[in-house]
C-alpha cells in the first residue's frame, strides 16, 4: 500500500510525512467528576472500525497541522465524501 | 512409512444448530482452545468457525519465532509453559511441528539498552528460564555474519541470548492442532463467516453465521487482528486495541548461514533462517490502523537498509517475497484474555499484537479451562480488560504511552 | 558453436569478445550475451540441479521464471544467469551440487521421490523425539540453493532515485511504447520502464509480418526510435518493476551499464497515471519430465536464435498450444533447425497462413497432440507424444523439445496493487477485471494478439493515463476506443491443463520439485484452496515464485476438484515482482544523525560518542567508563557539558499560557520573569513523558526546554492536546538553532565571572534565576542557574553558530580552575547521587508522576485547564501496590548492583534503575522502582542480579538524595 493524505495546507502528500493521532473522539472531557471508566473510554478505547472512520493526523514532516480526515481502513485509502459509518 | 492421504482435519460436515461452545476464528488460539476443550475437559461438541481457511490470518503470516524472555513476571511463566509444550504437542498430535531450538539473540545497541535487557534476563533467570547477556565479541563468535564494528548507525554492544527459544513451523502448528482437535470430535467449519453474536439478559445465546444460526451458551472470539472490530461491531464493547499491518519477508534460499534468531529493536528488524534456507526477516508496523495486509515500498527498503548494516553479507542476497498480516496492539503490549464480563458466556482472547504465535499452546490450554469451568485460571487473571481503567498497565513495554498506536 | 552472426534481430555484438571462467576453464562469449547464453554457446546444457531431487536443469525460459539457471557469479549466489548480462572476466559456479551440475553425487535423490510425498516433513522425522534435531541438521544442509560466506561483501555502487512522472508505463513492448508516445503527445512527463536491456517486447525478435508487410522487429525498432526521440519520455531499460502500490507508487531497480555511476539503483516513482503493459509469459506444458535439459519454451528457443544467434539444438520436436509456436517453428526451420514434428494441443483455430508455412516446409503437423514424456537424463534423446485424450501415441528422436501450453498474462503489477483478475474461458487467461484508480492495462496481457490491436490498446491506455493527470482527452480517447474496437479482439486460447500422464515426474513447480502427484496428495489431505496447497507443497515459493506454477496450479486444482461452481483462483502474487538484491533496495543508505555545534571540539578532546536518539553525544572523555576523573572534577573543581541536544522551544501568542497550562502539571501562571521553573508533562495515564524548565520572557511568551528524546515531538504534543480548542499560539522549535553549554562545579562562578559583563553573584543571580547577558563582550547568552548534577551550575543557551566560540572562551577562562569537559555518563552518576531522575531510566510505562516522587510539581487546583494526566493522577492517588521510586544504599559499600537487576522476595517486586559505587560518597547507592509496600525508609531489599548463582545482594531504602541533601552546593 502507499498511503497518501490530504493536508489542508500542503495538499496531497505521502502518508509517511504524517503521524496518526487516533480515532476522533471529540473534545477532552471535563476533569472534575470523570470516572475511571469514562476516562478509559476517552483515552484508550477504540472502535476499530472496518470501514470508513474519522481520524486525526499530524503533518509532522510538513506544516505541523493537526487535522481530521476520513479513511477506509479496509483499503487504506482516504475517502473524499464519506458515507455515514462509525 | 507414509500414511494414506486422508483429510487431516476430518471430512466436511454440516453445520449443526447447536454446540456446547463456539469459537470464532480458526487461527492458532482458537484451534488450540478447541483442542484442549476436547482433550482436557471432555467438551467435544465444539465448532470452530473460520471465515476463510484455517491459518489464513496471523497464524500463517508470522515469522514463527518462539521465546520466553519477556519483561514481566505475569508474562514469563505463560510463555515458558508454551515453549515447553512444543515437543509435547509434536508427540501428542503426531505431527512434526519442526521446533528448531536455535536460541534467540536480541541485539543491544547502547549501554542503556543493555541495562534494560538485564531486567528481562534477571526476570527470566529468576523464573528458571535460561537467558544471558553477552558482549559483542561473544555474539560475533556465535553469528560470524554480524557486523560488530563501530561504523554503523547503531553499533552492537551486546545481546540478550535466550537458548531455549527458536523457530517453530507455524503452518504445522495450525494443521497439527486442527488434526488433533478434529480427531477428538471438534468440528472445523471453514469458509463460514460469523455475522452476529446473540445475547439475552446479559447471557450469550448463540451466533449467526453465513451458513445459519447456532445456539450455544459460550462463545470465544479469538479472531486475531479481526477480534476488536468483531467485538465492537457485534457486541458494542470497545477495546484498547489498534489494528496495524505488520510485514515480513524472505530472501532466496541459502545454505546455512544464520544459526540463531537475531533481532534488533533499534533497527526494527529480526532475521532467522528457515529450514528451507530462506532468511525470514521483518518487524515493522505502519503506525496507523488498517485491515489490509498490503505491504509497502517503504518497509522493504527499510529492512534492506537495516540488514545491510548488521548482517552486511546479506547485501548479496535477494528478497523474494514480502507479505503482511495484522497485529492488534494494546497500549501495554500485553494481550487481553477475559470472560463473563460484561456478558456471561462471552470470552475473548485478543490484543496479541505480533506475539500471539509463541503463546498459543499455553493460552489454548488455559482458555479452555476458563471456558469449561467458567472461572479464570490464576495465570490469566492479570490479563483482564479492566486493568486499563484501573490504571494498571502490564509493563511488558517500558516505552511511554503516547496517543498513537505504536506508542 | 557457430553463431548465426548476420541476423538483423541480434542483440549481441559478435565482434566484441568477452570471457568468463567456469569449471576452471576460460570460455568466450560476446558483448550482449547473458551469462547463460554465453555458456550455452560453449556447449553447456546443464546449469544447475534442482532443490530436492537434484535433477539436472537447463535453459527453459530466458526471463528468469525459475531457478533452472541460477548460479553463483563472482561470489554472488542465485544469479539468474539467463537474463543477467555477461561482464568480462566473471567467474561462474554451480550451486547445490556435490561434484558438478553435470555429475552431481546427489543425483540419486531423484529415485527417492516415493519417500517424499506432499507434507513429508510434517508426517515424519519426529518419532522418536531425538531424531528430529539430528534430521533437522541434515534438512538444513540439503536445503538452500546458493551459499554465501559470512564475510562476503558485495562490490559496486548502489544508489537510489525518486523521479516524478505524470504517466508511468510499465513494459517497453509495442503496447507500452505506444502508450508512452500517446501520453507524451500532450507534453506531460512520461517514464517508461523496461526489464530487458532494449525496448521491443514480443516484436523485438520476430520476423513475422507487421500490418504493412515489414517484419515485426523493424516496427519495434521504429517505435523505439520514436520513443527515444521524444524528449519528455524518460526511458529506463534493465529496470524491472518490483512493486506497484495504490496511489500509483511504482518501484523498480536498474542495473547500470559500463558508463553508469551505479551498479544497481533503486527507483521509486509517483505518477498520476499508470499504464501496465507487462505482456505475457508462457504457460508451462505439464507432462512427464517436462523440465529436462533440452525442454524449453517457445520464446526461449526463438530468442536464443534470433536475439543471441544460437540454435537451440539440431533436431527438434514442438509441442505447443499457441500460434507463436507455429511461427517459431517456421522461423527456426528457416534458420537451420531440423524439425521432426509440430504437435498442437488445439484441434483448430490456427492461423491458416502459418499452417501453409508448415506445409510448404514439409513439417509434420499433429492437431490435438501433446508431449507426454521425454527420454534422457542430462540431455534428451526422444520425445513421446500422444493425442490429447491419450489414446494414440508416437515417439520422435530429438535433442530439443520446444514445449508450451500457451500464454499467460503477467498480472503481478496489477494484483499487487489490489487490482482484480478473473479466469476468462475464451482466452484461458486470468484477465484483469478491475484496476485501482489511475491504472490502465494494455497489450498482450489483455488477451490481444494482433499487432495492430496491441498498439491500439497501448495508445488508448496512454491517453487514459494522461486524463488521470487532469487533462481532458475525451475526444482522443473516444477515437482510440473506436479504433481498437475495429481491430481483432482477444483470441481463443488452448485450455489443456495437463498431458494425459500420471504425474509422478510432472513438475508443476521446478524450484521446489513439486509434481502434480504432490498436488493430488495435498488435495486429498484436505488442502482444498491453491493458497493452502502452495503452503503445504511449497509450490511457487522458490526463487522464481509463481513464474512457473502461477497459472497451472489453480487450473489443476479446479480440474481435480471438478467443481464447476468455483472458478479457478490463483495464489497471491507478492512483491518484489523480480527478486531484488538487498543492496539494491538499501540504495545509498546514508547514516543519518545530528551533531551538536560542539561536536568536533569534543571529538578533539577525546570524547567517546554514542548515538542518543537522532544525535551523537559524547558519553565519556576517557577510556575509564566509570568516569571517576570526570565526576570528581565536577564535584571538586568545575566541568563543562555540551547539553545542546536538549529540546528548546519558544511558545508565544495570545493563548500561549493556556496551552502551557494544558500540558504542564504545574501552574505556569505563577511563573515570574527572571525565574526558571522546573516542571513536567504527563500523558493521559499520568505517566511523566517529559520534564524541563520554563522561562517567562514576556506576557504569553515563554522559552522552555524538553528532554533530548522528546524534542522532535513537543510541538506536535502541544498542538495535539489543544487541537479542539482553536487557541492562538505558536510553537517554535529552536532545538537546532541554539547550543547549550553547562558549567558545573564549585568553581563555576569563578570561571564565568571572568568572561561576562554582568554581576553574577549569588545575590544578583541566585539559584533558579534566569538572566540574559553577553560573554566576552560579543556573545549574547541566555543563562539559567540549575542544579541537575547537584553543584553550582550555569546553563548557557546561545545561538548555535556561537557555540564553538563560547565553548573555547569558557574552556580558556576555566583553565586556571581545572575545567574539564564531562560526558553524559558522568552526568548520569552525578545526578543519580542527587536522585534527579532521567525519564525512561527512573520511570517507565507503569509509573506516573506521583510514583516517581514528582507529585509536588502538580497543581491540582487548575482543573479548568484540563491538564493532561491530571484525571489519571487523581484516580490513582492513594493506590497501593504501584511501582514507587526509592533511593537505596548497599549493605556492602564496595559494589553496586548492575542496572536492571531485579528486587525480589518470593516474586519480582521491582528493579534497579541506576546504581553506582559513588566516588563522592564512598558508598554504593542507587535508585529503584519497587512495589510501594517496600518503599518505606529502612526497608531491606533483596536484589537478584543476572548470573548471581543464588547469591543475593542486599540494600536498604534510604532518604533521597544521597548527596548534599540540603541542596546547599547548588545554591551557593
Amino acid at each position: 500500500m502507499s498511503l497518501t493524505l490530504t493536508c489542508p495546507i500542503c495538499g496531497k502528500r505521502n502518508g509517511y510525512e504524517f503521524r496518526y493521532g487516533g480515532e476522533d473522539k471529540g473534545p477532552r472531557p471535563a476533569e472534575e467528576g470523570l470516572s475511571p471508566r469514562s476516562w478509559c473510554e476517552y483515552v484508550h478505547m477504540n472502535k476499530c472500525v472496518a470501514g470508513v472512520q474519522k481520524e486525526w493526523w499530524f503533518h509532522r514532516d510538513g506544516c505541523g497541522t493537526w487535522f481530521t480526515t476520513h479513511r477506509n481502513t479496509l483499503t487504506n485509502l482516504e475517502v473524499e465524501e464519506p458515507e455515514a459509518t462509525s | 512409512m507414509i500414511g494414506k492421504n486422508t483429510p487431516l482435519w476430518g471430512k466436511k460436515t454440516r453445520l449443526k444448530s447447536s454446540y456446547d461452545a463456539v469459537i470464532i476464528g480458526g487461527g492458532l488460539h482458537g484451534l488450540a482452545t478447541a483442542y484442549y476443550l476436547a482433550k482436557e475437559h471432555g467438551m467435544t461438541d465444539v465448532a470452530v468457525i473460520e471465515k476463510r481457511y484455517i491459518g489464513f490470518g496471523g497464524a500463517g503470516r508470522n515469522t514463527a519465532i518462539v521465546r520466553a524472555n519477556q519483561r514481566t513476571q505475569q508474562n514469563v511463566p505463560l510463555y515458558k509453559e508454551a515453549l515447553d509444550l512444543w515437543p509435547v504437542l509434536t508427540k501428542e498430535l503426531n505431527f512434526n511441528l519442526m521446533f528448531n531450538n536455535c536460541g534467540n539473540l536480541n541485539l543491544m545497541h547502547s549501554e542503556a539498552a543493555m541495562n534494560a535487557a538485564r531486567m528481562n534476563v534477571a526476570t527470566a533467570q529468576f523464573h528458571g528460564v535460561e537467558s544471558h547477556l553477552l558482549d559483542a565479541k561473544q555474539i560475533k563468535e556465535m553469528v560470524p555474519a554480524l557486523n560488530i564494528s563501530e561504523d554503523i548507525t547503531y553499533p552492537i554492544h551486546g545481546a540478550m541470548y535466550h537458548p531455549p527459544g527458536g523457530i517453530v513451523r507455524h503452518d504445522a502448528v495450525v494443521w497439527g492442532l486442527a488434526k488433533g482437535a478434529a480427531k477428538l470430535g471438534v468440528e472445523i467449519h471453514q469458509q463460514t463467516e460469523a455475522t452476529a453474536i446473540n445475547t439475552e439478559g446479559g447471557k450469550i445465546t448463540g451466533i449467526e453465521t453465513s451458513r445459519g444460526k447456532i445456539h450455544t451458551p459460550r462463545v470465544l472470539v479469538s479472531a486475531g487482528g479481526y477480534s476488536a472490530g468483531i467485538i465492537y461491531h457485534m457486541l458494542g464493547i470497545k477495546l484498547p486495541i489498534s489494528v496495524l499491518t505488520i510485514q515480513a519477508m524472505v530472501t532466496q534460499p541459502l545454505k546455512p548461514i544464520l544459526d540463531h534468531v537475531v533481532s534488533s529493536g533499534a533497527y526494527h528488524a529480526y532475521a532467522n533462517q528457515t529450514l528451507k534456507g530462506e532468511i525470514a526477516t521483518g518487524a515493522h508496523m505502519d503506525p496507523w490502523p488498517n485491515y489490509t495486509t498490503l505491504t509497502t515500498a517503504y518497509y522493504i527498503k527499510h529492512q534492506a537498509q537495516a540488514l545491510s548494516e548488521f548482517l552486511p553479507c546479506l547485501r548479496g542476497v535477494k528478497f523474494m517475497r514480502i507479505w503482511g498480516g495484522l497485529a492488534d496492539m494494546t497500549p501495554d503490549m500485553a494481550p487481553i484474555m477475559d470472560g463473563n464480563d460484561p456478558i456471561d458466556g462471552f470470552y475473548m482472547d485478543c490484543g496479541w499484537g505480533y506475539f500471539g504465535f509463541k503463546s498459543c499452546s499455553a493460552v489454548g490450554k488455559h482458555m479452555a479451562a476458563y471456558m469449561a469451568g467458567g472461572n479464570c485460571p490464576d495465570i490469566l487473571k492479570p490479563f483482564n480488560l479492566r486493568r486499563y481503567e484501573n490504571h494498571r498497565l502490564m509493563g511488558e513495554t517500558a516505552a511511554l504511552v503516547n496517543y498513537t498506536p505504536d506508542n | 558453436m557457430n553463431r548465426l552472426n548476420n541476423l538483423p534481430t541480434l542483440r549481441i555484438n559478435p565482434s566484441e569478445k568477452l570471457t568468463l571462467k567456469y569449471k576452471g576453464r576460460t570460455f568466450q562469449g560476446v558483448s550482449g550475451d547473458t551469462v547463460a547464453t554465453a555458456l550455452f554457446a560453449n556447449g553447456v546444457r546443464v546449469f544447475a540441479r534442482s532443490l530436492k531431487y537434484h535433477r539436472p536443469r537447463g535453459l527453459y525460459s530466458l526471463d528468469g521464471e525459475c531457478s533452472n539457471t541460477c548460479m553463483e557469479v563472482d561470489g554472488l549466489p542465485n544469479v539468474r544467469t539467463e537474463n543477467t548480462l555477461l561482464k568480462d572476466g566473471v567467474t561462474v559456479k554451480e550451486q547445490n551440487v556435490v561434484g558438478s551440475a553435470d555429475r552431481d553425487m546427489m543425483g540419486f535423490m531423484d529415485k527417492l521421490d516415493w519417500m517424499m510425498p506432499a507434507g513429508f516433513y510434517y508426517k515424519t522425522l519426529h518419532k522418536p523425539a531425538w531424531v528430529w534435531p539430528l534430521a533437522m541438521k541434515q534438512v538444513r544442509k540439503t536445503a538452500g540453493l546458493g551459499a554465501i560466506s559470512p564475510d562476503f561483501r558485495i562490490k559496486g555502487r548502489y544508489d537510489e532515485i525518486y523521479p516524478k512522472a505524470d504517466v508511468c508505463v510499465i513494459g517497453g513492448g509495442a503496447a507500452g511504447m505506444s502508450a508512452a508516445l500517446a501520453a507524451a503527445e500532450s507534453g506531460r512527463r512520461v517514464i517508461l520502464l523496461e526489464a530487458r536491456p532494449w525496448l521491443g517486447g514480443c516484436f523485438d525478435y520476430r520476423s513475422a509480418p507487421y500490418e504493412d508487410g515489414r517484419p515485426l522487429y523493424e516496427r519495434a525498432r521504429e517505435l523505439a526510435t520514436q520513443v527515444r526521440e521524444t524528449p519528455n519520455i524518460r526511458v529506463f531499460t534493465q529496470a524491472p518493476v518490483i512493486g506497484v502500490y495504490n496511489n500509483n507508487l511504482i518501484t523498480a531497480f536498474q542495473t547500470g551499464g559500463p558508463e553508469d555511476s551505479f551498479t544497481e539503483r533503486y527507483i521509486q516513482i509517483r505518477a498520476a497515471g499508470l499504464v501496465v503493459a507487462a505482456g505475457c509469459i508462457e504457460r508451462p506444458l505439464l507432462f512427464d519430465n517436462n523440465e529436462r535439459p533440452g525442454v524449453m519454451q517457445v520464446g526461449c528457443a526463438h530468442r536464443l536464435a534470433r536475439t543471441y544467434g544460437l540454435l537451440p539444438g539440431t533436431q527438434a520436436v514442438f509441442s505447443v498450444g499457441h500460434d507463436l509456436g507455429l511461427e517459431a517453428a517456421i522461423d527456426l526451420f528457416d534458420l537451420g533447425l531440423k524439425i521432426s514434428c509440430v504437435a498442437d494441443i488445439r484441434e483448430d483455430g490456427q492461423n491458416p497462413e502459418l499452417l501453409l508455412g508448415l506445409k510448404e516446409r514439409k513439417i509434420a503437423f499433429l492437431r490435438g497432440w501433446v508431449a507426454t514424456d521425454v527420454e534422457g537424463g542430462k540431455s534428451i534423446k526422444k520425445a513421446h507424444l500422444s493425442t490429447v485424450d491419450g489414446t494414440i501415441s508416437k515417439s520422435f528422436e530429438c535433442d530439443v523439445l520446444i514445449a508450451s501450453a500457451g500464454l499467460t498474462p503477467v498480472t503481478g503489477p496489477v494484483t499487487v496493487a489490489q487490482g482484480k483478475t478473473a479466469y476468462d474461458h475464451h482466452t484461458g487467461y486470468f484477465l484483469v477485471t478491475e484496476t485501482p484508480k489511475g491504472m490502465h492495462v494494455a497489450g498482450r496481457m489483455t488477451g490481444l494478439n494482433h499487432c495492430r490491436s496491441i498498439e491500439a490498446s497501448g495508445r488508448l491506455a496512454g491517453l487514459q493515463a494522461v486524463a488521470d493527470c487532469g487533462l481532458d482527452r475525451a475526444a482522443d480517447i473516444d477515437a482510440a476506443e473506436k479504433t481498437l474496437a475495429m481491430l481483432p479482439g482477444p483470441e481463443r486460447g488452448a485450455k489443456l491443463v495437463t498431458a494425459p500422464v500420471k504425474g509422478r515426474k510432472t513438475f508443476i513447480c521446478f524450484d521446489e520439485d513439486t509434481t502434480i502427484k504432490n498436488i493430488k496428495q495435498a488435495i486429498e489431505m484436505g488442502f482444498d484452496v491453491p493458497e493452502l496447497i502452495k503452503r503445504f507443497t511449497s509450490a511457487g515459493t522458490g526463487p522464481g515464485q509463481g513464474g512457473i506454477p502461477g497459472h497451472n496450479l489453480p487450473l489443476y486444482v479446479a480440474k481435480y476438484e471438478a467443481l464447476d461452481t468455483k472458478p479457478p483462483k490463483p495464489t497471491t502474487v507478492r512483491a518484489p515482482l523480480t527478486p531484488t538484491l538487498i543492496a539494491a533496495y538499501a540504495g545509498a543508505n546514508h547514516d543519518m544523525h545530528k551533531r551538536t555545534p560542539a561536536h568536533h571540539i569534543q571529538k578533539a578532546a577525546g570524547g567517546v560518542f554514542r548515538r542518543i536518539g537522532v544525535w551523537r553525544r559524547a558519553r565519556y572523555f576517557s577510556q575509564d567508563f566509570t568516569c571517576r576523573e570526570e565526576i570528581l572534577n565536577v564535584r571538586n573543581n568545575v566541568g563543562m557539558l555540551d547539553a545542546s541536544t536538549l529540546g528548546k522551544f519558544r511558545v508565544h501568542g495570545p493563548d500561549a499560557l493556556k496551552a502551557l497550562q494544558r500540558v504542564y502539571v504545574s501552574d505556569i501562571a505563577k511563573l515570574k520573569e527572571g525565574r526558571v521553573k522546573y516542571s513536567a508533562m504527563c500523558n493521559d495515564d499520568g505517566c511523566v513523558i517529559d520534564d524541563g524548565v520554563i522561562v517567562k520572557q514576556g506576557e504569553n511568551d515563554y522559552y522552555l526546554t524538553t528532554s533530548t528524546a522528546r524534542a522532535g515531538a513537543t510541538a506536535e504534543w502541544f498542538r495535539y492536546h489543544t487541537r479542539y480548542e482553536g487557541w492562538n499560539f505558536a510553537v517554535v522549535n529552536l532545538t537546532d538553532a541554539m547550543g547549550v553549554v553547562n558549567i558545573s562545579g564549585p568553581n563555576a562562578r569563578k570561571v564565568l565571572e571572568k568572561v561576562v559583563d554582568a554581576d553574577i553573584s549569588n545575590e544578583a543571580f541566585p539559584f533558579s534565576g534566569y538572566r540574559e547577558f553577553t560573554v566576552a563582550g560579543a556573545v549574547p547568552v541566555r543563562a539559567m542557574r540549575l542544579g541537575f548534577v547537584g553543584e553550582l551550575s550555569y546553563e548557557l543557551h546561545v545561538g548555535a553558530s556561537y557555540m564553538p566560540t563560547l565553548w573555547k572562551i569558557i574552556e580558556e577562562a576555566g583553565k586556571e580552575f581545572g575545567i574539564q569537559p564531562f560526558g553524559v555518563e558522568a552526568q548520569n552518576v552525578l545526578r543519580m547521587e542527587k536522585c534527579h531522575i532521567i525519564l525512561g531510566q527512573e520511570s517507565e510505562q507503569r509509573t506516573n508522576l506521583l510514583d516517581v516522587g514528582l507529585g509536588f510539581l502538580w497543581d491540582r487546583k487548575k482543573t479548568d485547564a484540563k491538564t493532561v494526566g491530571a484525571a489519571a493522577l487523581k484516580q490513582t492517588e492513594g493506590d497501593t501496590g504501584r511501582l514507587t521510586l526509592v533511593g537505596f544504599q548497599m549493605e556492602d559499600s564496595a559494589r553496586a548492583p548492575r542496572d536492571g537487576s531485579i528486587i525480589v522476595d518470593n516474586r519480582v517486586r521491582g528493579y534497579v534503575c541506576t546504581a553506582r559505587r559513588s566516588f563522592s560518597l564512598n558508598e554504593a547507592v542507587g535508585m529503584a522502582l519497587v512495589d510501594s509496600q517496600l518503599s518505606d525508609i529502612g526497608t531491606r531489599l533483596e536484589i537478584f542480579e543476572d548470573e548471581c548463582n543464588g547469591q543475593r545482594l542486599y540494600c536498604k531504602v534510604v532518604p533521597k538524595p544521597f548527596y548534599d541533601p540540603e541542596g546547599k552546593r547548588m545554591k551557593m
